[in-house]
């Protein structure tokens, strides 16, 4: 039951209705948190077993954490508890098939059998929210929330439970403590934020996977222009998708009144890679920076040091997405990435000389390639890609001009935006007339899909 | 904790959100009745719904309009009116118009209408069927399985599913997902969303703009409703009469006998005179005891017809050479059809009768025969 799916649409009419009618914050926290429940058991039932023993172990640990000498232990114990559940669902496969080539190429005739696990849905952003609350508690910085109903819904409130944002607990246990009116305005700012979304994912990402999909199910029956046409069209896809995701879950829990974080800030902007990842899935990064990169040191050790800490942090990262070799190299060519864009933004050339509009797309340009290596099934494909870009033929890449021109009138509105024509855009007649656009191509142009969001097989 | 909005500028206030609406219920109302008056649409003599276009049920629509201020008599149902197995001058509707000597038979037959989803375009997009006379046909092929008769268990793709029941009555082989049932009530309710499917499936070739352009990418859409390209399946001789001996489904548990029955029942609430035609059937592919299920089947048939006076005519086995499959008859087969209904009293006085009055004189007819 993904945002942008009539279901949904029902579901969400049904519980706001509800929601909207009761006004006591403890009637509301416990429907929101029925309400997340039926919404997590719509993927599949038995996932409720997961996220429920999973809250009620963190609850647990953090309780005792507070209360016992061993808080230590009791934080490993929700730790390893968060990444076991993560390892197992998300990596046994991974592990498995890893371990069976090892064991082949010892010549022990002896394979594991792979474990047939389904992955599910949002794992990977709950166990991470849960691991943060712990962490954030066990350091002192933020109170333990008391109430089981509470802490629970922090958990699995429904708008971001699927693909986050990864809300910090200090964001949004508050809300929860003391449920929010519901003014016009949330309603207004959600509708506003949901339909940039819905826009994002059903007009433009899923349009563009036509192609993508296309492209790289075959990558050696295409020459170059259409694999870099199928790769910058990914680079966007990908973005539409998620950052379309997240703007749906804001917009839904805005309606409700909650304040969700803001999780991309148009990256394709961004002038250094640094930049990018403080601009792209900000939660996802600001988690890795608090919770990995600099408990491992950050860049207070010297310079070995700060770059092995940022290596370890993009590979683990790259390795979060997804539990294949493509994601751990997609994460090392940004660590690579990071490494020499962070001594060349140092320079005074580079600084000074260096017009924004090149470092923009430098950055862009970088990020796009990484992208291959994320979008590939396998290596052998990414390297199929890589070695056909640069050494293949220039045969026609028959690449949908309306998809070109999509993208490129989002990429000179987000120019627009952060430029002196930001007042422009946010006079009265542009907004409405921008709303009115999105509103008749979804109805006219775009297809009743029922893609499910990229992140939200990670 | 301040939390920054968003990262563009949409974002609307309550009084911009009332613009909005104002603007885009305004073009949802106007959109489509302007293209109607751009879009040429003009249907001559034996015209019949592109085969490509048969799922285009707001073509559909504007056709039975057209046709109702065009012709007395309008002939309804599946392949065997459209005429699966001969070009349009050779059709049902045809030969009735070659025998009454003037024009006043339209062809409103669709390709692959069961009667489940012969029910639903009748109650969604048949409504300026009202006040005519309506030829019905019924096929007794839709009863020949479990299968075509919708009830296997197994899902099975079948013609038309969006005309069907999405949630109540079950049908037990149709597994689509919530989604794709909730669009298709939506469709049926929501005039822009059936505009959007006619824009999708008549210029478009059936596809969204997304999936249009990735297979025409540097093309633009032609804005006109495309002629059928649909070629008439060779004809190598009539087909082999392989005698089968076919599990009829018992007509109180069909439920494509049910939806016919309703599809009489709405073509009679909006005061068509209606007639049913039950068959050709090709009797001579037969066997063992599926022939006298069949006749028991007929018998049943009738009785309904009667009791709820419908006129109706039973076709007669034409010859094996006439027919090209079970229930299609050939280019002869429609001109033996079509003069053994003007030979036909129920019929005969349906075709000279006036409008829609006099429903019950031609069931009283028929039980005098």
């Amino acid at each position: 039951m993904y945002f942008h799916t009539w279901p949904f649409v029902l579901f969400f009419l049904i519980v706001y209705s509800i929601y909207l009618v009761l006004t006591e914050t403890r009637f509301r926290l416990l429907f929101s948190l029925a309400a997340s429940y039926l919404f997590y058991a719509c993927f599949n039932p038995l996932y409720l077993i997961l996220i429920a023993y999973s809250t009620l172990l963190d609850y647990v640990a953090i309780a005792k954490m507070e209360k016992n000498r061993h808080r230590k232990i009791w934080l490993c114990i929700s730790i390893i508890n968060n990444l076991g559940l993560l390892g197992f669902f998300k990596y046994g496969g991974f592990i498995t098939d890893n371990l069976n080539v090892l064991l082949a190429l010892l010549g022990i005739p002896y394979a594991v059998p792979a474990p047939s696990i389904l992955l599910p849905v949002g794992i990977s952003f709950y166990t991470f929210q849960s691991i943060s609350y712990a962490i954030d508690c066990y350091r002192g910085n933020i109170e333990r929330e008391k109430s089981f109903i509470k802490h629970a819904t922090y958990i699995c409130l429904f708008p971001r439970l699927v693909a986050g944002p990864i809300e910090r607990a200090k964001n949004l246990l508050p809300q929860l403590r003391s449920m929010p009116k519901v003014s016009i305005q949330d309603v207004t700012d959600g509708l506003s934020l949901f339909i940039v979304g819905l826009f994002k994912k059903v007009a433009l990402a899923d349009y563009l996977a036509l192609y993508v999909d296309k492209v790289y199910a075959t990558p050696e029956q295409f020459q170059s222009p259409a694999l870099v046409l199928a790769t910058f069209l990914f680079s966007w896809q990908i973005y539409f998708d998620f950052s379309g995701y997240t703007d749906m879950a804001r917009g839904v829990a805005r309606m409700m009144g909650f304040h969700l974080m803001l999780n991309f800030n148009n990256p394709y902007l961004a002038t250094g890679l640094g930049d990018f990842w403080q601009r792209w899935h900000i939660s996802l990064s600001s988690w890795f920076k608090d919770y990995i990169y600099i408990p491992l040191g950050g860049n207070r050790k010297g310079m070995f040091n700060t770059y092995r800490n940022m290596f370890l942090t993009m590979v683990i990262s790259g390795l979060w997405h997804g539990a294949a070799w493509t994601f751990v190299i997609w994460g090392a060519v940004h660590a690579l990435g990071r490494f020499l864009t962070r001594e060349l933004e140092r320079t005074t050339f580079y600084k000074e000389r260096v017009p924004k509009f090149v470092k923009q797309l430098f950055v862009f340009g970088f990020v796009t390639f990484a992208w291959i290596f994320f979008r590939a099934e396998t290596i052998s494909n990414a390297w199929t890609i890589v070695a056909r870009i640069f050494a293949s033929g220039l045969a026609n890449p028959y690449c949908p001009l309306l998809a070109l021109a999509l993208i490129f009138s989002v990429w000179l509105y987000q120019f627009a935006y952060e430029s002196r024509f930001k007042e422009f855009l946010q006079a009265r007649p542009v907004r409405v007339g921008i709303v009115v656009l999105m509103v008749l191509y979804l109805a006219i142009f775009a297809p009743s899909s029922e893609q499910p969001f990229i992140y939200s097989q990670f | 904790m301040m939390v920054p909005f968003s990262s563009n500028g949409v974002r609307l206030s309550a009084r911009e959100w009332v613009v909005v609406i104002v603007i885009v219920a305004a073009l949802f109302c106007l959109g489509p009745l302007l293209w109607e008056l751009a879009e040429k649409f003009e249907p001559g003599p034996d015209y019949r719904l592109p085969y490509e276009l048969s799922n285009d049920y707001r073509l559909y629509k504007r056709y039975c309009r057209w046709a109702c201020s065009q012709y007395k008599t309008l002939v309804i149902g599946d392949s065997v009116i459209w005429g699966h197995y001969v070009p349009k001058d050779n059709t049902l509707s045809h030969h009735l118009n070659e025998i009454a000597g003037q024009v006043q038979f339209a062809n409103l037959g669709v390709d692959g209408i069961h009667p489940v989803a012969l029910a639903g375009l009748m109650k969604y997009y048949g409504g300026p069927i009202t006040g005519k006379k309506v030829i019905l046909h019924f096929n007794p092929l839709w009863l020949s399985s479990r299968k075509h008769d919708l009830q296997s268990e197994k899902e099975f793709h079948f013609d038309h599913p969006k005309l069907a029941p999405q949630f109540f009555p079950n049908i037990p082989c149709y597994k689509a997902s919530y989604s794709k049932r909730i669009s298709a009530v939506v469709e049926r309710y929501v005039p822009f969303t059936s505009f959007t499917s006619h824009l999708n499936k008549t210029y478009l070739n059936s596809m969204d703009l997304s999936a249009w352009t990735i297979e025409h990418p540097y093309d633009v859409p032609k804005f006109e409703i495309r002629n059928s390209k649909f070629e008439i399946p060779r004809l190598e001789g009539a087909a082999a009469a392989t005698a089968t001996d076919i599990q009829w489904v018992a007509l109180e548990t069909s439920l494509q006998w049910r939806f016919f029955q309703s599809s009489v029942e709405i073509l009679k609430a909006r005061k068509n005179r209606v007639f049913v035609l039950v068959g050709p059937f090709n009797e001579h592919m037969l066997k063992g005891k599926s022939v006298d299920t069949y006749r028991k089947m007929k018998e049943e048939i009738v009785a309904w017809l009667n009791q709820n006076g419908v006129p109706y005519y039973m076709a007669p086995v034409l010859a094996s050479e006439l027919y090209r499959d079970a229930s299609h008859p050939l280019s002869d087969g429609y001109a033996m059809l079509a003069r053994n209904l003007f030979e036909n009293n129920s019929f005969r006085k349906l075709v000279v009768g006036n409008g829609a009055a006099g429903q019950s004189n031609g069931a009283r007819q028929q039980r005098a025969e």
